[in-house]
């Protein structure tokens, strides 16, 4: 396999276009399918369905050809770069699930040190960063700005 | 020359030294907030509000301030684009798709000096459209009913095979799935609930700024992550601007046109500064044909945009001014910032208020040479930025970006949006899809479904309204010249190629 | 959790005081901080937020300035969501409403209904108008209505609120008023444009006949005169500039179809909280300068406050729930 290290291997490429295909073209079908549920108690000529069943024709057909005629694709990651990919997610969601939970300043914090570290800092960079890079977000935000953050619970900042 | 006496009192009070001031602090504040991915216009614009309240300005100065931070969010905008590749706000997508690659070639400081030129001169079209055509120009925008909206929505789409380099079918099916996503939320006209799956937080669509940004900054990140070695813009030299002003000269021509079609973009409301920055690329592209190399750091792929949305940000005014319509999120803050003055835009706003509007064009005038001054120090000063080390820019960006978005609609689900959409934009660059339909599907849908819809309605059900007025029909064969031109120049290409 | 937590509060905290900044408590006394509009910012939701929040700081009502936290989604049906689920006792909020979210609640399109919440105060009202262009062959309110109930098919009407939304449910009123029959409300075209400046900009290109909506979004066209006032839905003349308006009452049509502005808060908020909400924007009603900024917004300042205005948005609901029945708008 790594021989196809200097350009795309035709069979990988295609497998990429025609999963691609098989995908939208079924997404096309569920969303005209599920476009029969869109029903108003209010006589229209035009409903809220027929819109979305347009855009499904044209998207259904495209998919179908590119299943059957893929083009290029690019090489998919593998072992340690997937894992990587992995983690800046599951940071990236916690942060998310966490930032009104807990209040910016901790959610940040440990968002920012650990997306810092996935970037290959040593710990002591990123703990320093880490931090002074929350403190001026939160600064940025909510005083320059003006812009409202969660705050940490029972504390009022 | 009324006008020309009016005009002359506006820029009168636009040059008087705390107005001069106003428009510095504006641009260069306006522009820190624009380079701040997440953050746009309407941010900086809505924050500045309560500013120009508590500071007592009077209407003309809190004008200029502003419609300086107005103008400098949008320049910030560009810059991202161009260092990063990721939009500050959607109308400055287009200019990814050529400034990312003039950056990775180390014109990246051309780029910016260029845009700046090019969104200057833009703006400058449309100021002066704005002081002599404004009522024809109102005359001609009523014309356009639901119908002929439709008819442009279907041109824009028709052009969109030539957004990237990629093939045809695959842009065509990235607008498709944009298409489809922008049709989620509540439906307007009927309150019913499409694909929103009992989720109250999708009720009001997909975001596009968070989709937007988890297209661009999140796949960015994760494309990083994948390969270390990966090419980045931080590693070249940004180089200094002064090309940039030189380059502008040969793209001269190509300002021009993209000037002219953002205008009239811009003049329509509901099609906005995306619309204009939009097809001012995709007919610019198919102007040139072969003779340009767009996608590929071509500058007037860089040029032709900018000077398009800078264009119809002031062509977005003549609207707002005369019929109280605001064209878009920031003319919406505009026009709420007017009322609250005790303006009331409308059809009589330039017989009654004639100081307010031209001193208002004239403060247009001026931020734009504030920004033009103010870009060769702006692009030292983002060079260094760039010096950054990357495990530091990364997640800063991802962070500002998290932020921003979090704060546009104070909700926790747009960050998942964001994700999603990241992986998204992954998954379409690893198929050589591009990323830019999509967005303009989300953007523009709406818009497109409800003119169709709205044009049914008036009509009963019949179709052939879509086609009962010459405004439409000349929209549609224009769309349909520039298909087949499209086709027949992929075809040629290919005989080309097969008789090598 | 907690245990773990703590020591990030910890730092957190230091890291603020060191540096130099204070925290400050929730003041008791100053209920008010945070005015949710369910709307983006330019909307006539974000506009009641940013003015009364504005004028609350202004008149010294509280101590620092209302943050104004913007929520769209679903016609305010996210931030009522999200009030019911996360704020329902926090008596520092206030939520920006109308009628027109009233309606919503009405035609069960919110997540709860009216006793979900605890209705605070309305400050002002704008009054619904019917307008045709200045050219249209429709010289008055009868004429409209007439080719109305003759052909419902032939008239198309357009305004801001979708199939169903205020300007809808009162423009059907009228035709009901003037003998449309129930079985065909249905027919009657509506169109919805994103305000009702777009809807009388595209009735002057002529691509709508007539337009309901709210006076004051519109005023400077009336002004301008480039279209025709049918009638105003009010039930007194207005004052001036609108007083030679004509209502639908004085030409024998009872129909009033106002949309006030007003506030809402937790459900769970105490009593003794809620009163003093109601009593802050009270204050802030008598002043003269709450009476300026209405005006200049085309709204009439009218105050309800209290029990008398949540007994008045039940009311409301009952009755737009039952007109929306009667025109086929829900089931």
């Amino acid at each position: 396999m790594t021989a196809e290290a200097s350009g795309a291997a035709p069979s990988t490429a295609a497998l990429g276009d025609r999963i691609a295909g098989a995908v939208l073209a079924l997404l096309a079908v569920a969303a005209w399918w599920h476009a029969q549920t869109f029903v108003s108690g209010f006589r229209q000529p035009v409903g809220p369905d027929l819109f979305p069943r347009l855009v499904c024709v044209p998207l259904g057909v495209l998919a179908l050809y590119l299943m059957c005629r893929p083009g290029l694709n690019q090489r998919w990651p593998r072992g340690v770069a997937l894992l990587r990919q992995a983690g800046l997610l599951v940071v990236l969601g916690g942060y998310a699930g966490f930032l009104e939970s807990w209040g910016f300043l901790p959610a940040t914090l440990v968002g920012s040190v650990l997306l810092i570290r996935l970037f290959d800092a040593a710990w002591r960079q990123a703990l320093v960063s880490g931090v002074s890079l929350t403190v001026i977000l939160y600064l940025l935000f909510e005083y320059a700005l003006g812009i409202p953050l969660p705050a940490v619970p029972g504390l009022g900042v | 020359m009324d006008i020309l006496v009016f005009l002359l009192h506006g820029f009168a009070i636009a040059l008087e030294p705390q107005n001069l001031f106003l428009a510095l602090i504006g641009c260069a504040v306006g522009t820190l907030i624009g380079a701040l991915p997440g953050l746009g216009p309407v941010n900086g614009v809505a924050l500045l509000i309560p500013l120009a309240f508590n500071f007592g300005l009077s209407p003309t100065a809190a004008l200029i301030l502003l419609v300086s931070v107005y103008y400098g969010t949008m320049y910030g905008g560009r810059i991202s684009s161009i260092v990063l590749n990721i939009p500050g706000d959607e109308p400055a997508m287009m200019t990814t798709l050529d400034g990312y690659p003039m950056a990775l070639k180390g014109r990246g400081g051309e780029a910016l000096g260029l845009s700046a030129v090019a969104s200057f001169v833009g703006a400058t079209v449309a100021t002066i459209g704005l002081t002599l055509f404004a009522p024809l120009l109102v005359g001609f925008a009523i014309r356009f009913g639901p119908a002929e909206y439709f008819a442009l929505f279907m041109l824009a789409f028709a052009t969109i095979g030539g957004v990237t380099s990629g093939s045809f079918t695959k842009s065509f099916i990235a607008a498709g799935l944009g298409l489809l996503l922008g049709t989620v939320g509540l439906d307007p006209a009927t309150g019913v609930s499409r694909y929103t799956f009992g989720l109250y937080e999708l009720y009001d669509g997909i975001d596009f700024i968070a989709a937007l940004v988890g297209l661009f900054a999140i796949s960015e990140c994760l494309l990083l992550l994948e390969d270390r070695r990966r090419e980045t813009a931080t590693n070249q030299e940004l180089g200094s601007a002064i090309p940039g002003m030189k380059s502008a000269r040969k793209c001269a021509p190509t300002i021009a046109r993209g000037s002219l079609i953002g205008f009239v973009a811009g003049v329509l409301p509901g099609a906005g500064a995306s619309l204009g920055s939009f097809l001012s690329y995709t007919l610019e592209k198919r102007w040139l044909g072969r003779k340009g190399d767009f996608g590929n750091g071509d500058p007037r792929g860089v040029a032709a945009p900018e000077a398009g949305n800078n264009a119809a940000a002031g062509g977005a005014l003549i609207p707002m001014l005369s019929l109280g319509i605001p064209g878009s999120g920031t003319t919406a803050i505009l026009l709420a910032l007017l009322l609250s003055m005790n303006i009331t835009p409308g059809p009589l706003l330039f017989e009654q208020q004639p100081d307010m509007v031209w001193g208002l064009v004239a403060a247009l005038f001026i931020g734009n040479i504030m920004l033009l001054v103010l870009n060769v120090p702006l692009v030292g000063l983002f060079a260094r930025v760039l010096r950054a080390p990357s495990w530091l820019l990364m997640p800063v960006v991802i962070l500002v970006a998290f932020v921003g978005v979090y704060s546009l609609n104070n909700s926790a689900f747009d960050l998942y949006v964001m994700l999603a959409f990241g992986v998204l934009g992954y998954v379409l660059r690893k198929l050589d899809i591009p990323s830019v339909p999509v967005v303009l599907g989300l953007l523009l849908g709406g818009q497109m479904e409800f003119n169709l819809r709205r044009a049914m309605s008036i009509s009963g059900g019949d179709w052939s309204i879509l086609v009962s007025s010459g405004i439409s029909i000349g929209i549609y064969a224009f769309a349909a010249a520039l298909m087949a031109a499209g086709l027949l120049f992929a075809w040629w290409l290919k005989r080309e190629e097969a008789g090598r | 959790m907690a245990i773990s937590l703590r020591p990030l509060h910890t730092l957190a905290v230091s890291l603020l005081l060191a540096g130099g900044l204070t925290v400050s408590a929730p003041s008791q006394a100053l209920p008010i901080s945070d005015c949710l509009a369910p709307a983006d910012p330019g909307g006539g939701w974000d506009f009641t937020c940013r003015s009364v929040g504005k004028l609350l700081h202004e008149l010294g009502l509280v101590d620092s300035p209302v943050r104004v936290i913007n929520m769209p989604g679903g016609v305010g049906a996210v931030a009522f969501s999200n009030v019911a689920g996360k704020r329902a006792g926090d008596s520092n909020l206030i939520v920006a409403t109308s009628t027109v979210g009233v309606t919503q609640i009405a035609q069960g399109r919110y997540p709860g209904d009216v006793d979900t919440m605890r209705w605070l105060a309305m400050l002002g009202t704008d009054v619904g108008v019917i307008l045709v262009d200045d050219d249209s062959p429709y010289q008055s309110l009868d004429e409209l209505l007439e080719a109305m109930v003759d052909d419902p098919t032939s008239v198309v009407m357009a305004g801001s609120s979708g199939i169903g939304g205020w300007d809808h449910v009162r423009a059907l009123m009228l035709a009901k008023a003037a003998g449309l029959s129930s079985d065909q409300t249905g027919s009657v075209r509506w169109v919805q444009f994103d305000g009702g400046g777009p809807a009388v900009t595209q009735m002057m290109g002529g691509h709508v006949d007539a337009v309901s909506t709210d006076l004051g979004e519109i005023a400077g066209f009336i002004k301008s005169g480039d279209v025709r006032v049918l009638a105003v839905l009010a039930d007194e003349p207005l004052a001036p500039p609108f007083d030679d308006l004509p209502t639908a009452v004085s030409q024998g049509y009872e129909v009033a179809g106002y949309n006030w502005r007003g506030f809402y808060t937790g459900g769970e908020v105490s009593d003794a909280d809620y009163q003093a909400m109601v009593d802050t924007l009270k204050t802030l009603y008598d002043s003269p300068e709450w009476k300026q900024v209405a005006e200049r917004n085309g709204l009439v300042p009218l105050w309800r406050g209290g029990d008398e205005f949540d007994a008045f948005v039940r009311d409301t609901a009952d009755k737009v729930e039952s007109i929306s029945q009667e025109i086929g708008v829900i089931q």
